[in-house]
C-alpha cells in the first residue's frame, strides 16, 4: 500500500457511521418525549421536515467536500469560499455548536443513567446540582479524557455501535408494528394547536441532524472522497431520517401518546410495556450507547475544526499542539471539554438541543451559499466529483430553510444565534483580521470585478479583508544567499513589526506530475535552507512561517507566490542562478512585473554590510521605498547612510536634498550633491560605501532585469553589494489587496 | 570474523516520537554515528486508526513530523552526517518501525529512553517493549546526554 492509501483508511462504512453515529442518539432516545408532549404524533412530521431540509445542505456539503477533502469540513468550505469573517462565525459556531450538542448529548446519557442508578443531586454553596446533570458532568469528563489520551479503539467501537444501535432498534420497530394500531396515530396533528408546532418542534429535533457535516471535518482521511463522501453524508441523512420516522411512527401506533408525551427515557418504557424487561434493558443499553458515541464523534470533530481555524489563523494554532506522548490535539480537546462541562452546568437539555441546532443552521446556510459562490466565481481548482442535483435550487432552497428555520425558535434562543454571530465577527475584526493571511474566494471575485459591483459591495469587501500584518517574502533559492536576505528583510520586517514569510521554489521537471513529485522528490535540500532560515529569522527575534512551492516554473512562480501569500514586500536575490530561468513567457511576466501590488528589493549580494549606507536620488516617489529601508538600516544596524543628489545647479540641489532628507526622517544623513555625469558620481561615492540602493527611476526594471535585458553599468562596476527597490505599482489599498483589475 | 560484522552505527535507525525526543535521540546518536562514518536514518510514524477516525488530523501530524524532521536534520548538519527520513503511516508503531529498519536493513534500531514505565501505557501500548522483543537487528538504547533532558519528569523525553 501507498502512503496515500494508508493515511485515507475511512471506508465507505466508516464514514457512514460517523454521520450516523453522531446523529441517531439525540433523535430517538433523547428527543421524542419533548417532541410528542409539543406536537403528538406530529413529531414525526418534525423529523421528516428536519431530514428534509438537512438532506439539502448535505448535498451541498457532499459537492463541497469532494471538491477540498480537506480536514476541517463545513469551517474550511465556508472560510474558503466566504472569506475569514463568516470563516470565524462558521469556525466558532461549529466548535460551539458541538459543544453544546456534546453538552446535550451527556445530559440525555445522564436521563438514561438515572433511570437504573439512582444519584442524589448535590448542594455547593446554596446551588443544587441534580443528580442528572451529575451524571451527564461525569460522563463528558470521561469522554474529554478518552480523547485527551487518544485511545485508538474508541474509533473502531463506533461502528460496532452503531450496528448494534441500528439492530437494536430494527428489532423495536418490528415489536411495534407488531401492536400498532393506526388509529392512535389520530389527530395526527393535535386539535388544539393546529400545525404551529410544527416548525419549533422541526428547530428543537434538529440537533438530531448534526452528524452528516461531522463526516466532512475527517474528508481528508476518507478513501477514495470523491465516490464515498457524498454517499456516507447523504446516506446518513437519508437512513438516520427513514429510522427515526419508522421509530416514531410506530412507537406512537403501538402504544398511547401520554406514555411518551414529556417522558425522557420513553423509548425504554415503551420497550417495556411492548417486549417487557428484556426490551427496556436493551433500549437502555442502546440510549447510553448512542448518546456516549454521539459526544464522542462530536469532541473528536471539534478539534478537527480548531485545527483547521488554527491554519487559518482564527485561532491561535498554540490551541492545536500535538501532545508529544499521546498524539493528539489536547489543548483543543481540554478546552471544547471545558466548555461542554461549563454549558451541561449552565443550561437546561432543551436549550443545549436548542442552542446546538441553531448554530449548525447557521453553518448550514452559509455551507449553501459557499456553493453558490464556488459556482459562480468557478475558480480553476474547483473540480467536485459530485455535484448537487438541479443547481441553484437545492442549495437556494438550503440557504432559505436552514436560515428560516432559526426564526421558529424561541427569542432566547434567537437572540443567542445573533449575539454568537456578532462576537464571532467581532473576534475576527479584533483578534483574527490582523493575523489572518488568506482571502476569500468571494472577496477575490467582487474585487476583481470592482467596476461592475455596486460599490457599498466593495467597499465593504474592502474593509473586512484580512491584514495579516506586514508580510515580507523572501524567495530562497541557494544557502550562500539565504542568510544575507533574511538579515535585510527580517530588519525591515522587524521595523514594521511584520512576518518573514521564506519560500522555496522547487522546480519539477516539466513531465512530472507535481502530485508525484511530492511524494517522490527528496526533500532535504529545501528543508535545510527552510530551517536555516527558521534559525536566522529567530536570531533577529522576527517570526517566521517557511513554505516550499511545487512548480513546474521557477521564476514565475515567485511572483505567484507573492501573491498567494499576500507580500508587502518582497526580497529576492539576483545573480546566475538565484531563481532559474525566467521561462519563454516574457509577456506573463511583463504583465506580471507590470502591475506589482508589493514592494519589490533586488540584492545583488557581494556580502551583506550595511554600514555604509549610499541612497542616490532624483526625487519622485521611486525613491521612496529606498528611504524608507535606509531608515531601517540606520535603526537596525547603525548604518552611516549618504544621501546622494546630482543637480545642475549645486544650490538648488543642496535646498532639495535636504528637504527631501527631511520629509523621509533621514534629517542626520550625510548629504552629497554633484553635477555632472549621473552614474559616474554614483560610482566614485559607491567606493567609500558598503552597500548602494538603487531606486528604480523607470517603470519595468524589474521585467527587464528577470529578461536579462538590463544593463546597469554601476550595478558591475561597483565592488559593494547593490540594493535595486522597486515600488509597488498601486498604493490604494484595493489596488494592493487585488492586482490589476 | 568480526572484520564481516557491520558496526551497529554505520546505518543507524532512529525512530523519532516527538521534538523532545528527536532532539535527545539524534544528539546522543550523533557522535557515535560519525566516530563510524555512519549514514543515518530516522523515521516517525503517524498512527493510524485503521478504518476509524485518527486522534488527530493527518494533516496536523504531517506538521509535527516535518518540525521533527528539521530538528533531526539540523543535528546531521552540524555533526557532518548523512541523514534520510522516512515518514510512515501505520497502525501499529512498532510494526511500522520494524519495516522501516527491514527496508534499510539497518544495522540497529537506536533510541533513547523516553521516561519511565507509565500507566498511560496502557491507552498506547508499549512500543519500546515490542521493539526489543520483535526485532531481528540489534536494539541500542542510549542514556539522553544532557543534564536537563533526564531531569524531566513527565516522560516527554
Amino acid at each position: 500500500m501507498t502512503d496515500e492509501e494508508l493515511a485515507k483508511d475511512l471506508g465507505p462504512l466508516a464514514a457512514l457511521t460517523i454521520g450516523i453515529g453522531t446523529m441517531i442518539g439525540a433523535g430517538i432516545f433523547v428527543l421524542p418525549g419533548a417532541a410528542v408532549k409539543e406536537a403528538g404524533p406530529l413529531a414525526a412530521g418534525a423529523f421528516v421536515l428536519g431530514g428534509i431540509i438537512a438532506i439539502f445542505t448535505a448535498a451541498s456539503a457532499s459537492e463541497l467536500g469532494t471538491a477540498m477533502p480537506k480536514s476541517g469540513g463545513a469551517y474550511y468550505y465556508i472560510n474558503h469560499a466566504l472569506g475569514p469573517l463568516f470563516g470565524s462565525v462558521a469556525g466558532w459556531g461549529n466548535w460551539m455548536g458541538l459543544a453544546f450538542a456534546s453538552a446535550f448529548y451527556m445530559t440525555g446519557f445522564g436521563q438514561y443513567v438515572v433511570t437504573f442508578l439512582p444519584v442524589p443531586s448535590l448542594s455547593i454553596a446554596g446551588i443544587t446540582i441534580s443528580g442528572v446533570k451529575l451524571v451527564a458532568l461525569a460522563g463528558g469528563a470521561l469522554f474529554v479524557f478518552i480523547n485527551y489520551v487518544g485511545a485508538k479503539e474508541t474509533g473502531k467501537l463506533q461502528n460496532a455501535i452503531v450496528l448494534i444501535l441500528l439492530a437494536i432498534l430494527a428489532v423495536f420497530t418490528v415489536f411495534g408494528l407488531l401492536n400498532a394500531d393506526l388509529a392512535k396515530l389520530r389527530p395526527f396533528v393535535p386539535p388544539d394547536k393546529g400545525i404551529s408546532p410544527l416548525l419549533p418542534v422541526t428547530g428543537l429535533v434538529f440537533v438530531s441532524y448534526l452528524g452528516f457535516v461531522q463526516i466532512t471535518s475527517v474528508a481528508e482521511e476518507i478513501k477514495d472522497p470523491g465516490k464515498n463522501l457524498p454517499r456516507a453524508v447523504l446516506g446518513s441523512v437519508i437512513i438516520v431520517t427513514a429510522v427515526y420516522a419508522l421509530v416514531l411512527v410506530t412507537v406512537l401506533a403501538a402504544v398511547d401518546n401520554s406514555l411518551v408525551a414529556g417522558n425522557e427515557t420513553a423509548v425504554v418504557d415503551v420497550a417495556r410495556h411492548l417486549i417487557g424487561p428484556v426490551g427496556a434493558g436493551a433500549m437502555l443499553f442502546g440510549g447510553l450507547l448512542a448518546t456516549a458515541s454521539s459526544a464522542n464523534a462530536s469532541i473528536l470533530a471539534s478539534s478537527r475544526i480548531n485545527f483547521a481555524m488554527g491554519r487559518d489563523q482564527i485561532v491561535s494554532s498554540e490551541l492545536n499542539e500535538i501532545h508529544p506522548r499521546f498524539g493528539t490535539p489536547y489543548r483543543s480537546i481540554g478546552i471544547t471539554g471545558g466548555f461542554i462541562l461549563l454549558f451541561i452546568l449552565l443550561a437546561d437539555v432543551g436549550t443545549l438541543a436548542n442552542a446546538g441546532s441553531v448554530l449548525h443552521l447557521i453553518i448550514y446556510g452559509l455551507l449553501n451559499v459557499a456553493l453558490i459562490v464556488m459556482r459562480v466565481s468557478d475558480p480553476e481548482d474547483y473540480q467536485p466529483d459530485y455535484r448537487v442535483p438541479l443547481y441553484p435550487f437545492t442549495p437556494i432552497i438550503g440557504a432559505i430553510t436552514s436560515f428560516a428555520l432559526i426564526a421558529f425558535f424561541a427569542n432566547t434562543i434567537v437572540l443567542l444565534a445573533v449575539g454568537f454571530v456578532v462576537f464571532a465577527m467581532i473576534w475576527y475584526a479584533v483578534y483574527a483580521r490582523g493575523k489572518a493571511t488568506k482571502q476569500g474566494i468571494l472577496g477575490k471575485y467582487i474585487l476583481s470585478r470592482s467596476e461592475q459591483m455596486p460599490d457599498a459591495a466593495v467597499s465593504a469587501t474592502t474593509s473586512f479583508q484580512p491584514d495579516g500584518g506586514y508580510r515580507v517574502m523572501v524567495p530562497l533559492a541557494n544557502p550562500e544567499s539565504e542568510a544575507d536576505l533574511i538579515k535585510l528583510a527580517g530588519s525591515v520586517a522587524k521595523a514594521r513589526n511584520g512576518t518573514l514569510v521564506g519560500v522555496h521554489i522547487e522546480q519539477v521537471p516539466d513531465q512530472t506530475a507535481l502530485e508525484s513529485a511530492r511524494e517522490e522528490f527528496d526533500f532535504a535540500e529545501a528543508d535545510e535552507l527552510l530551517e536555516q532560515a527558521r534559525i536566522d529569522a529567530d536570531k533577529l527575534g522576527v517570526p517566521i512561517e517557511t513554505h516550499t512551492v511545487l512548480s513546474h516554473r521557477s521564476f514565475e512562480e515567485v511572483f505567484d507566490a507573492a501573491e498567494t501569500y499576500n507580500a508587502d514586500l518582497m526580497v529576492m536575490g539576483w545573480g546566475p542562478d538565484s531563481h532559474g530561468a525566467p521561462g519563454r513567457a516574457e509577456s506573463a511576466i511583463e504583465e506580471m512585473t507590470h502591475s506589482l501590488s508589493y514592494d519589490v528589493l533586488v540584492l545583488k549580494d557581494r556580502g551583506f554590510d550595511p554600514s555604509r549606507v549610499l541612497v542616490p536620488t532624483a526625487g519622485g516617489p521611486d525613491s521612496d521605498l529606498s528611504a524608507s529601508v535606509a531608515t531601517v538600516m540606520q535603526e537596525f544596524y547603525d548604518s552611516d547612510v549618504t544621501l546622494l543628489h546630482v543637480a545642475d545647479d549645486k544650490q538648488e540641489g543642496e535646498a532639495f536634498l535636504r528637504e527631501w532628507a527631511e520629509e523621509r526622517d533621514l534629517g542626520d544623513a550625510k548629504l552629497v550633491v554633484e553635477t555632472g555625469d549621473v552614474e559616474r558620481a554614483i560610482e566614485s561615492h559607491a567606493a567609500d560605501c558598503s552597500l548602494l540602493f538603487i531606486g528604480a527611476t523607470e517603470r519595468g526594471l524589474l521585467s527587464r532585469l528577470v529578461r536579462g535585458a538590463l544593463v546597469l553599468n554601476v550595478v558591475d562596476d561597483v565592488e559593494c553589494s547593490v540594493l535595486l527597490a522597486e515600488q509597488s505599482r498601486q498604493r490604494s489599498l484595493r489596488e494592493r489587496l487585488f492586482g490589476s483589475d | 570474523m568480526t572484520d564481516e560484522v557491520e558496526s551497529l552505527f554505520s546505518r543507524p535507525l532512529l525512530p523519532l516520537a516527538n521534538e523532545a525526543d528527536a532532539e535527545a535521540s539524534c544528539a546522543a546518536a550523533a557522535p557515535r554515528i560519525v566516530a563510524e562514518d555512519g549514514h543515518a536514518y530516522v523515521v516517525h510514524v503517524i498512527e493510524k486508526a485503521g478504518g476509524a477516525p485518527d486522534k488527530a488530523s493527518v494533516e496536523q501530524r504531517e506538521t509535527v513530523a516535518e518540525d521533527i524532521f528539521s530538528l533531526a536534520r539540523g543535528v546531521a548538519t552540524e555533526a557532518g552526517i548523512e541523514l534520510d527520513t522516512d515518514l510512515r503511516f501505520g497502525t501499529d508503531v512498532g510494526d511500522a518501525i520494524l519495516d522501516a529498519a527491514e527496508d534499510i536493513d539497518a544495522t540497529a534500531i537506536v533510541f533513547t529512553p523516553r521516561g519511565g514505565r507509565s500507566w498511560w501505557d496502557l491507552f498506547s501500548g508499549d512500543v519500546r517493549d515490542r521493539l526489543v522483543r520483535d526485532s531481528d537487528r540489534p536494539v541500542v538504547v542510549l542514556p539522553a546526554q544532557h543534564a536537563d533532558h533526564s531531569e524531566t519528569t513527565d516522560g516527554e523525553t
